[in-house]
């Protein structure tokens, strides 16, 4: 009997021995780009307005390409419905200048995302979906096979020609990978790693960010969490190599913008405190633009997500000043993302009508500085 | 290769449920290899209906742990000799698992969880559990636990350790034992 665990020691050894040999570790670096200067007239147009007359069109998220952007989002009868489908719609620069969107397609439904999982497996509805910057066409899915937004899961879906070809959930907790959740875009690494800002719903929830090996695979996760708050959403920001910053919504309807700081590139996250924003319980986008300030697309007012503001912060996200209002209609305008494109201009994406529509809007440096 | 790990965990459990439920009417060793004719024939046949789809949704990743109990619990049916654990094992392990789901929750300031990803915490974890099986004798929980660092190192399954030698049924699982063993 103790030769057998002897055996099973030694072999333990090898297996360990080889595990550390072969693991790279990871950077915890963020890759600092540096915006372009603002160039030429100011520019800021409307290049997407989409509505749905019955049902939800939520959540829209930037997959960016050469020469254009994807927007993608869900969309069905009613959010968490098995009939909610992700659909896309492609926005391409014509050499004219001018921006063209295609018509909105039905990209991955939940029974041919079932059919694709390793394992194969029910997939009852899903949820916010964002770009794999760190794989061509791939997706970040999240998806529920049981029970609500507490019990999904976030998949790494393979696209080609428009359809899934192959899916697989994140380990990311101990409950069956379940009650985590995507929103924001990933963050880039000097190394040209990403990592996933994502978070976990069940309890007493918190913020994470997921960083992956060579072959994609979850390699670690660090937390952002608060004291009596529940912060979730994190839209992380790289301010340098080291510092960076992420704006969390609070889940607890405090009415309040939470924030929570790195200075060692991720590796770990200040207590997530409450800034003197004013802000319902949703997420915001926020991006680096020239001169050293931060852009952030963010909700007016403690409670009510009926207005979206664009404001500009020149001190690393401490104070902000509103540059814009951009949607005045009673509604609530919400789930911004803002990315950066191929050219140098800025995409805003975001939900109106209460979930029953969405809008991008294409900004250039600019505009930016002549607010 | 996880779609293969899965169908096999599925099997596996669905073979003790199925030995349970029959150990009612019949004795070992009829009820073992019905459930294990019925798990099989369930994975191999019907791994595209939705009912097993459903329970690989539900219940994926098996890991190792689960399984291995499964089967671990019908061989001791069949009579080969199987050590037990004992009451004290079972508590220390449903308390420490406990403490590691609440962790996972956030609702202690605990991250064990993360230890699994990388290979020193994994390498410390194992030795421990050889350890542990070395001075008590015990030669499953070793198995286990280097049987998932293995697979762990496949890339096959989950890249978290802690996936192949836990599973949130362990802990219905180990309470009903537990007071079985107790009362």
């Amino acid at each position: 009997m103790h030769l057998g665990i002897l055996a099973l020691t030694l072999l333990s050894l090898g297996l360990s021995g080889y595990a550390i040999w072969r693991d790279k570790g990871l950077e915890w670096s963020f890759a600092v780009s540096t915006p372009p200067a603002p160039q030429g007239a100011p520019r800021f147009e409307t290049v997407f307005d989409y509505s749905v007359d019955q049902g939800v069109a939520h959540a829209p998220a930037i997959a960016l390409r050469e020469g254009g952007a994807d927007i993608v989002w869900f969309q069905g009868s009613s959010e968490a419905q098995p009939d909610v489908e992700i659909y896309r719609a492609r926005l391409t620069r014509t050499p004219d200048g001018t921006w063209q969107a295609d018509a909105p397609a039905a990209i991955i439904k939940s029974p041919a995302l079932g059919d694709v999982f390793t394992p194969q497996q029910l997939v009852v509805t899903m949820g916010n979906t964002i770009e794999n910057e760190a794989k061509p066409d791939s997706l970040y899915a999240t998806v529920v096979s049981v029970g609500g937004w507490a019990m999904a899961s976030v998949a790494d879906v393979t696209m080609r020609d428009g359809h899934p070809v192959h899916a697989r959930k994140l380990n990311l907790s101990p409950f069956l990978n379940r009650s985590f959740l995507v929103k924001s875009p990933m963050v880039a690494y000097a190394d040209g790693s990403h990592g996933l800002p994502a978070y976990f719903e069940m309890g007493s929830t918190y913020g994470a960010l997921v960083r992956f090996d060579e072959k994609g695979r979850v390699r670690d996760q660090r937390r952002m969490t608060g004291d009596g708050v529940k912060p979730i959403q994190p839209m992380v920001v790289p301010l340098d190599a080291d510092r960076g910053v992420a704006f969390l919504r609070d889940f607890n309807d405090s009415g309040r913008l939470y924030v929570s700081r790195t200075a060692d590139g991720g590796q770990s996250w200040s207590r997530a405190e409450a800034t003197d924003i004013a802000h319902p319980n949703a997420p915001v986008a926020a991006l680096p633009v020239s001169g050293g300030r931060l852009l952030m697309a963010l909700n007016g007012g403690a409670q009510s997500a009926d207005l979206l503001h664009l404001a500009v912060s020149e001190d690393d996200g401490a104070t902000w000043r509103v540059i814009q209002t951009l949607d005045r209609k009673p509604g609530d305008a919400r789930y911004p993302m803002l990315r950066r494109l191929d050219d140098g201009d800025i995409l805003l994406v975001y939900s109106h009508g209460t979930k029953t529509g969405l809008r991008a809007v294409v900004m250039n440096e600019a505009w930016v500085a002549a607010q | 290769m996880s779609g293969v790990l899965a169908a096999g965990g599925l099997a596996v459990v669905l073979a003790w449920v199925v030995f349970a439920l029959t150990g009612w009417v019949v004795a070992a060793p009829v009820s073992v290899w019905l459930g294990g004719l019925v798990g099989a024939l369930a994975v191999l046949l019907l791994r595209d209906m939705l009912p097993l789809r459903g329970l690989v949704a539900l219940l994926a990743p098996f890991g190792v742990m689960l399984p291995a109990l499964a089967l671990r619990h019908m061989a001791a049916k069949l009579g080969l000799p199987v050590v037990p654990f004992g009451a004290l094992e079972l508590a220390v392990f449903l308390v420490a698992y406990l403490v590691f789901l609440a962790g996972a929750m956030g609702a202690l300031p605990l991250e064990v969880y993360r230890l699994g990803y990388a290979p020193w915490p994994v390498a410390a974890m194992v030795l421990a559990i050889c350890a542990y099986g070395f001075v008590t004798g015990n030669w499953f929980l070793p198995l286990i636990a280097v049987l998932g660092q293995a697979l762990w190192l496949t890339g096959w399954g989950s890249s978290n350790w802690f996936d192949y030698v836990t599973h949130v049924l362990l802990v219905p699982v180990a309470a009903v034992v537990l007071v079985l063993r107790l009362f």
